[in-house]
């Protein structure tokens, strides 16, 4: 069994990187059918060293490089109101996400009306959902502001929740002159079925699995002045159900997740301000008497400053903070009921960082973290709770190569 | 030791918001006051484009969100290496937008499948071939380098 996943890893990141070589040897542009085919694609390597607990793998005072991002994707446009797209990922995060392949988004975009002032029109198929300002494209090292986006938002242990959906997204763009406003509205469901989904949700000892109705996802934002500021709004309402494994410990609830994001963010010529604040309120019902019924208000906010040293060099300091239930911020509470320690219920992290551009393709990246709390580590690495340590650092390295 | 912890946090958000309020005086400051680099304008196809455009409207072509000319013709976007000094001056000076948020609008549009790259061109000439030979071409180029087998499209 172990074996043959193994097997299948391997199988996976080498087909992968089969897919690349064979990707890249091509120009970034190809003729087909008369229509130009655009193909892309990236491959990050992370490495993770921490003082105390895991994350990204096992990195407790060892390297971890269980943290890598593959990905290709196509594109093409049969007519100027069409794009057809696809992108495979491989995303490996230690003990979360093993790196199997999976399609991130393949999608048909339909520009139903466009002229002068704006644009609207249709997606169809997986879509990335419009979730804060870094969603989209998370997976995209080049497009993140940082090696680990703030995870009081962005949680790595909860990716898949909001990552991307199967369904429509409906789009409409407004270009004024004091600036442009994109809206949307997305409604499919979440790709919530898998094992790590359910770690997330409930923990580890619940053996069954999620489902999900039609979420709805609207965002607007806009941006001012040729996008020297932008200003948006998400919420998203994800109701789920939860089918029991046999002798499950847990019966059939419902869990139910309604985040809202405020998005800020002012770009000069060398720097920009970044701010997102969230309300990530979380109730459960009907789970029976191992999980009473209850309503975790979460609260998130992050504030980040990035600096253009010089056009190869760019420098980040970001405050980042989570609380898993606003009404109890310490975590007092949480521990009182259930004896473990109160520090998994939030956390607060200093961040510190340097991004080097050797080329337009290729991307360096050194990271220092300090953290106080362990409110965003996934249980998967981390199995033991008396094992975990409040106060901890850790140093990211990552390199990210693109074409 | 802990409520100087408290404290220091503090002060740093008292700092983060004198930022914020500094960064909304730079707005109005922080304008585009460099004469040094090369005048530009934007260049097009001569018989598929009007000959006037809204800055709004060519800010949603260059950021590869408006992909069809009023007469349905498609646009096919042409662009210099971002640090080529006329891209600058263009993005810059031209549509108000900076190269880096350019790329980042592109970048984020290709890699969640949503939209494409504009074509890159190596040198001056061969903007200058590809907008005189294509139709729906736009592009720019330094104002005294315009020939007249391209359209210049003056801003409303």
């Amino acid at each position: 069994m172990c074996v043959s996943f193994k097997f299948a890893k391997t199988a996976a990141v080498i087909f992968v990187q089969g897919i690349i070589l064979f990707w890249t040897t091509f120009a970034h542009a190809v003729n087909l059918m008369g229509n130009e085919m655009q193909l892309h694609g990236f491959l990050t390597q992370g490495a993770v060293i921490t003082s105390d607990n895991n994350f990204l793998g096992q990195s407790n005072k060892k390297a971890s490089t269980d943290f890598r991002e593959i990905g290709v994707n196509a594109s093409m446009r049969p007519t100027s109101d069409v794009i057809v797209s696809a992108g495979l990922l491989s995303h490996t995060a230690g003990a979360t996400d093993n790196g199997g392949l999976r399609l991130d988004y393949g999608l048909v975009d339909w520009t139903v009306s466009s002229n002068e002032e704006g644009r609207g029109g249709i997606r169809l198929g997986r879509v990335k959902n419009a979730y804060g300002l870094y969603n989209k494209t998370r997976d995209v090292a080049f497009t993140r502001p940082s090696i680990l986006l703030p995870q009081s938002i962005y949680f790595e242990r909860t990716r898949n929740l909001t990552v991307a959906a199967d369904g429509v997204e409906l789009y409409l763009d407004r270009y004024y002159e004091a600036g442009s406003l994109f809206v949307t509205f997305g409604l499919g469901h979440p790709l919530i079925g898998s094992e790590a989904v359910k770690v997330a949700l409930v923990g580890l000892t619940p053996n069954g699995r999620f489902e999900s109705s039609a979420m709805p996802v609207f965002q607007a934002v806009f941006e001012g002045d040729g996008g020297k500021y932008r200003l948006g709004f998400t919420t998203v309402q994800i109701d789920t159900h939860y089918n029991p494994g046999v002798g499950d410990v847990l019966q059939a609830g419902q869990l139910k997740f309604t985040p809202k994001i405020f998005s800020a963010q002012y770009n000069a010529e060398n720097w920009s301000l970044t701010s997102e604040f969230a309300l990530r309120p979380t109730s459960i019902q009907n789970f029976g008497k191992n999980a009473p019924d209850s309503t975790a208000h979460g609260q998130s906010y992050y504030v980040q400053g990035s600096y253009r040293l010089a056009p190869k060099w760019e420098a980040l300091l970001r405050y980042d903070v989570m609380y898993a239930d606003s009404e109890d911020r310490d975590g007092k509470a949480f521990a009182a009921a259930t004896h473990r320690p109160g520090f998994t219920r939030f956390s607060k992290d200093w961040t510190a960082g340097m991004r080097y551009d050797l080329t337009p393709e290729l991307m360096l990246r050194a990271e220092y973290h300090r953290v106080d709390g362990t409110g965003y580590l996934p249980v998967q690495d981390n199995p033991n709770p008396s094992a975990l340590v409040q106060r901890w650092d850790m140093f990211m390295l990552l390199a990210s190569f693109r074409y | 030791m802990k409520n100087l912890f408290g404290i220091s946090v503090f002060a740093l958000f008292l700092r983060t918001c004198s930022l914020y309020m500094l960064a909304v005086i730079l707005i109005t400051a922080n304008s585009y006051a460099d004469t040094q680099e090369p005048a530009m304008v934007a260049i097009a196809f001569p018989s598929t484009s009007d000959s006037v455009i809204s800055r709004s409207s060519l800010r949603a072509i260059f950021g590869m969100r408006l992909n069809k000319w009023p007469a349905d013709t498609p646009v096919r976007v042409f662009v210099m290496k971002d640090d080529a000094p006329e891209h600058d001056a263009f993005s810059k000076n031209i549509l108000q937008v900076f190269p880096h948020q350019l790329r980042m609008a592109w970048d984020r549009q290709v890699f969640s499948g949503q939209g494409q790259y504009p074509e890159q061109v190596a040198s001056i000439q061969e903007m200058l071939s590809k907008i005189a030979s294509t139709p729906g071409a736009i592009g720019y180029i330094k104002i005294n380098e315009v020939t007249n087998n391209v359209r210049i499209l003056q801003i409303r």
